[in-house]
């Protein structure tokens, strides 16, 4: 993220006159003069501006921010967004998305597109790497899942401990019961605890060896009861994704486990390191 | 800045965070009188008493949650507080994000310099 901020901020520094701009999606490994057509945001004609051999895709715009109240009005520009650097994506393989609403606009002396080229230039060094870096390269999430409850009645199976005090709980008076109860699902509670802390860390070193990069994310609330106990982003070869495949099929084979295996996407998670 | 206030949602919001603390309090007497009976202070009769007061303590909580209808309230409070100590304990704890945030910190260090 760092790195989207900073090319932001430097863009808004190198400017002052709000007129004519161009709205910057991604850089692109290309050095292709292209125009890609009327599929940028509100139906602006999108083309490449190449210098060296990478390219920015822009289309011209007034030197505003898009902004809006409206929540709707937002989402269908930033999916027109995403879908301009898909897009590039297919057709060149490697590209570094740019954040939505970085707009690079004219300086008296100097127009909108002659300060493109000059960013271009001075970054170029830059940029060339971490295009080098994700080159061939995709972005998929992996998100493990399994059901508490499945797994509480296993542990409770194979515990001695807790079947035990499961079966004297049956003779026992009621605040006795109570308090044996509240200690079983104690010990319950830590046992899946540090099961979900095993899991965490034999998938997470499985996953690891098969991808190029590997970002944790925070685990967020799965759906239909279930609880997510890993969640990362990865950066994967394009020969590396069957086998990471297989992988994940063999986890999603083991009892209460289910994997969301999602992509492939562009590597937005990974292009702000230089 | 206007700052509207419905009745009903203030009530449900004041409850809704008291009953979460009721029930955090709650949690850490459970605790308390797990750990009593473990170390053998306790007879049994009083381990009794100690476990019907409990109980009758977690049906009260969940009558007037249900009957305020403020039980989602309550689980979005300790949600929350949740997230924010486990936020905290694991950025402690784990020595995985400690190298994450070196990372980080380093990336953000390189980004500077080349500006």
């Amino acid at each position: 993220m760092q790195k989207r901020e900073t090319i932001e901020t430097i863009i808004n520094n190198m400017v002052t006159a709000p007129e004519e701009g161009r709205y910057v999606y991604c850089i692109a490994d290309s050095a292709e003069s292209v125009h890609l057509g009327k599929i940028g945001i509100d139906g602006n004609e999108v083309y490449t501006v190449p210098y060296k051999n990478i390219c920015a895709l822009v289309h011209k715009c007034n030197a505003e921010p898009y902004k809006s109240d409206d929540p709707e009005m937002v989402k269908s520009w930033v999916v027109s967004h995403d879908r301009v650097i898909e897009t590039a994506w297919e057709r060149w393989g490697t590209v570094l998305p740019i954040n939505f609403d970085t707009i690079i606009k004219e300086v008296s002396a100097s127009s909108a597109e002659q300060n493109l080229a000059a960013w271009l230039a001075s970054e170029y060094d830059g940029l060339r790497n971490v295009l080098q870096r994700v080159n061939n390269k995709s972005e998929f999430g992996i998100q493990i899942s399994w059901d508490p409850k499945g797994v509480a009645q296993q542990i409770i199976r194979t515990n001695t401990e807790i079947q035990k005090m499961e079966s004297e709980i049956a003779s026992e008076s009621k605040g006795l019961a109570y308090m044996h109860r509240q200690k079983i699902e104690g010990l319950l509670k830590q046992e899946m605890e540090s099961s979900a802390d095993a899991y965490f860390r034999e998938f997470f070193g499985r996953i690891k060896q098969l991808v190029d990069e590997i970002k944790i994310e925070k685990t967020k609330k799965a759906e239909n009861g279930l609880q997510m106990i890993l969640n990362v982003a990865c950066l994967v070869e394009r020969d590396k994704c069957q086998e990471l495949g297989q992988a994940l099929d063999s986890i999603n084979n083991i009892d209460n486990l289910s994997v969301r295996f999602i992509g492939p996407w562009p590597p937005y998670s990974f292009v702000s390191r230089g | 800045m206007t700052v509207n206030i419905d009745e009903k949602n203030l009530k449900q919001g004041v409850l809704g965070l008291v009953m979460a603390l009721v029930e955090i309090i709650r949690d850490a007497l459970k605790l308390q009188a797990i750990r009593r009976m473990e170390g053998g202070h306790l007879t049994e009769e009083e381990i009794e008493r100690l476990g019907e007061a409990l109980m009758d303590l977690d049906i009260a909580i969940e009558q007037i949650k249900e009957q305020q209808g403020v039980a989602e309230t309550v689980k979005s409070v300790r949600d929350g507080l949740d997230d924010i100590v486990d936020d905290v304990i694991n950025g402690m704890l784990n020595p995985e994000k400690w190298s994450e945030q070196a990372e980080e910190a380093e990336q953000a260090e390189q980004v500077v310099q080349r500006c």
